[in-house]
């Protein structure tokens, strides 16, 4: 029996999901079990030639053949390699990293689901079904966002739904313009005269894209949902759901090679990304709720990714995706410390509540920090490395472009910095009595030293991700 | 032609008409009056205008158009079951009331109205008559009001879903295929879930 290799890609974790979901009582075993297989089919996606088959007892794998689901064709590009794989190995990560922190949760199987449906959207050829099946994974991340915790930790979250909502309602916002673009596209292929359909298509795709990225000024949904998610989904969000819409911009791009040459996309990229970077390091700077700072951070990133887009080199995109692959070690170790210091108070993470917290929850600060300064592009970080890549690469053009973005990091620093200094404080007795140390899970504590290590290797040896990640980018025949 | 699709043909094309005021009324009521029944038993009046209109979509297959009515009243049924749990969690009386800021969201109704009837009137939406085309836009302007002006999970999801129904009307006419109606489908749905489910999830926080 032959199947062909996107059958594998989708289905696969399709059927884990409904086994995770039977084993909802066993934490470790979902946790575990659901990222061995992304981990599996992550490497074999990474692994196996696309010319050739793959044998398994009578089943024959061709992972370059491609899937027809009613005339439309699901197929493995070898650009769609890696970045299958990172969307895999990345959940696969952050199932590990939640298997602690979301006992009995839903975030395991419907995890599984969103990863095969984000997978079928890059592989699928019409971007229309992309777009819609991207929208379905941002529905369906709203579920274990919001998932009412379990056990101990019930009595001591105190959450709203306003940002799931906001999250699906933006997304949704998303999704007509990004339909309609294709349509105006294609009849732009057969009018090529017609300017007007162009130019609608290209406001369209680029409202759209602004949304679902959180440009300025649709960013309320990502300090929103960094404000009320569940930290580990949160991360989930910004990496992997904003991973395969960065991927799926790509994707437009070369489908519809003309568009960034008739209409002048990379200017837009680049006043864009500006924006977002000053004004998320504004924002970032001015907030008193950690869970924001997490969201301007992300901000300011995904403004550093369309700046990296807009300087139309191969570079470019290379230096986007370095940002991209480091931005869940960062988020991770963020949201691990976050999650810690919002168990202190009531699920609360405001400045009021949090004075004095790093003497409660040493790890957990650190943990937050080190993930912060990863996140801001400071030494020493992968991040770092693609946001000096991409300052050199702005220089190139107008210095002032570089010292602008370097302004995002800096008040992304400053932001950390106002926050070290309200957790270091050691409030008066008579004012607040200093509560109970956090009892740290050991689990988690080894896990936070792991992603610190993970962090600064690459920071110090960051040639063979970059590698990697240039011959990738090479794929994209854009510019 | 069959002389049921005939038929079904010549009573859609009397009815369609009305039908888009239908909607924008049902719209007007879910955004003017406060009481949650009153509101979702308009909506579930908007599935059934919305598909009389598709039937003037699918004239030859209208068992789409039912199909995307009944699709619409399980998604009601879906917020009426997450909205009384809401309602029993909260202990509270439930009785008739216009919306606390009724003179504000009147004028707001108004001027959104005035914006899609004239936006209907001047901009041609490719191959869509305009019939449908006006009910595209009032669908877009209530589901910006909804989304923009209201704070309950329940009416933002209704706008959620009248932004997914203007976008199905107007994609139906230009790819009437199977596979992007039936996504579209699973999208509201899988979008009517999650609105019942945020509905619920505050009420257990």
């Amino acid at each position: 029996m032959i199947l062909p290799g996107p059958l594998v890609i989708v289905a696969v974790p399709l059927a884990m999901a409904v086994v995770l979901q039977l084993l909802r009582y066993w934490t470790a075993l979902m946790a575990w079990l659901g990222a061995a297989t992304l981990v599996l089919i992550g490497s074999l996606v990474l692994l196996a030639p696309l010319d050739d088959a793959w044998q398994v007892a009578n089943l024959t794998v061709e992972f370059g053949r491609p899937l027809v689901i009613l005339g439309r064709r699901l197929v493995l590009q070898p650009f769609d390699q890696l970045v299958i794989a990172f969307l895999f190995f990345t959940t696969g990560g952050l199932f590990l990293v939640a298997w602690r922190l979301l006992p009995h949760s839903n975030f395991f199987p419907v995890g599984l689901m969103i990863v095969a449906l984000l997978a079928a959207a890059l592989l699928v050829e019409q971007v229309v079904y992309a777009a819609l099946l991207v929208e379905m994974a941002a529905i369906l991340t709203v579920f274990p966002l919001h998932e009412p915790s379990s056990g101990a930790a019930k009595r001591e979250e105190i959450t709203s739904a306003v940002g799931g909502m906001r999250y699906m309602v933006y997304t949704t916002l998303a999704l007509p313009g990004l339909m309609i673009t294709q349509l105006f596209l294609d009849l732009f292929a057969i009018f090529p005269n017609d300017q007007t359909l162009l130019n609608t298509a290209a406001v369209l795709l680029s409202i759209s894209f602004a949304i679902l990225f959180g440009a300025i000024p649709f960013q309320n949904w990502l300090s929103r949902v960094a404000l009320d998610g569940s930290p580990p989904v949160v991360t989930f969000i910004f990496t992997v759901n904003l991973g395969a819409v960065w991927f799926m911009l790509l994707d437009y791009l070369r489908t519809y090679p003309w568009l960034a040459e008739q209409v002048p996309l990379a200017r837009l990229f680049l006043w864009l990304g500006l924006l977002m970077m000053v004004i998320g390091g504004l924002l970032a700077a001015a907030q008193r709720q950690l869970g924001r700072l997490v969201g301007y951070a992300t901000l300011v990133d995904n403004g550093a990714m369309l700046l990296a887009l807009s300087t139309q080199q191969v570079e470019g995109v290379a230096l986007a995706t370095l940002l991209l692959i480091a931005r869940p070690l960062s988020l991770a170790l963020m949201t691990l410390g976050l999650q810690g210091l919002r168990r202190l108070d009531g699920g609360a993470d405001t400045y009021l509540t949090l004075k004095g917290a790093a003497w409660r929850a040493p790890w957990r600060t650190f943990a937050f920090l080190v993930g912060g300064i990863s996140l801001a592009g400071f030494p020493i970080s992968l991040s770092f490395v693609a946001r000096w890549g991409l300052y050199q690469l702005l220089a190139q053009e107008e210095f002032t472009w570089a010292l602008l973005s370097l302004s995002g990091s800096v008040g992304v620093m400053w932001g950390l910095v106002r926050s070290l200094r309200v957790l270091l404080k050691r409030p008066p007795p008579v004012e607040r009595p200093v509560g109970a140390r956090l009892e740290e899970d050991r689990i988690v504590l080894v896990l936070m030293l792991l992603l610190i290590l993970v962090i600064l290797l690459l920071g110090f040896f960051p040639q063979s991700v970059s590698r990697m990640v240039y011959q990738m980018a090479s794929w994209y025949t854009i510019f | 032609m069959n002389p049921v699709l005939y038929w079904i043909d010549r009573l859609s094309a009397l009815a369609s008409g009305p039908a888009v005021w239908g909607v924008f009324l049902a719209g007007a009521v879910i955004y003017l009056i406060a009481e949650w029944r009153i509101r979702l038993l308009a909506f579930l009046a908007q599935y059934f205008f919305i598909g009389i209109l598709f039937t003037r979509l699918f004239s030859e297959r209208p068992e789409m158009a039912l199909l995307k009515t009944l699709v619409g009243w399980l998604v009601c049924g879906a917020l009426y079951l997450s909205a009384r749990i809401r309602q029993d969690a909260q202990e509270r009386q439930a009785v008739f009331h216009w919306a606390a800021d009724l003179p504000f969201r009147a004028v707001a109704l108004a001027m959104m109205t005035v914006v899609a009837y004239l936006a209907a009137q001047r901009y041609a939406l490719p191959f869509v008559t305009g019939e449908l085309a006006l009910t595209t836009f009032l669908l877009v302007s209530l589901s910006l009001l909804f989304i923009g002006t209201e704070q309950d999970v329940v009416i933002v999801g209704i706008g959620v879903l009248n932004l997914l129904t203007a976008l199905d009307i107007f994609y139906s006419v230009q790819d009437p295929g199977l596979l992007v109606a039936g996504l579209l489908i699973v999208v509201s749905l899988l979008a009517s879930l999650a609105i019942s489910y945020l509905t619920v999830v505050e009420v257990a926080e």
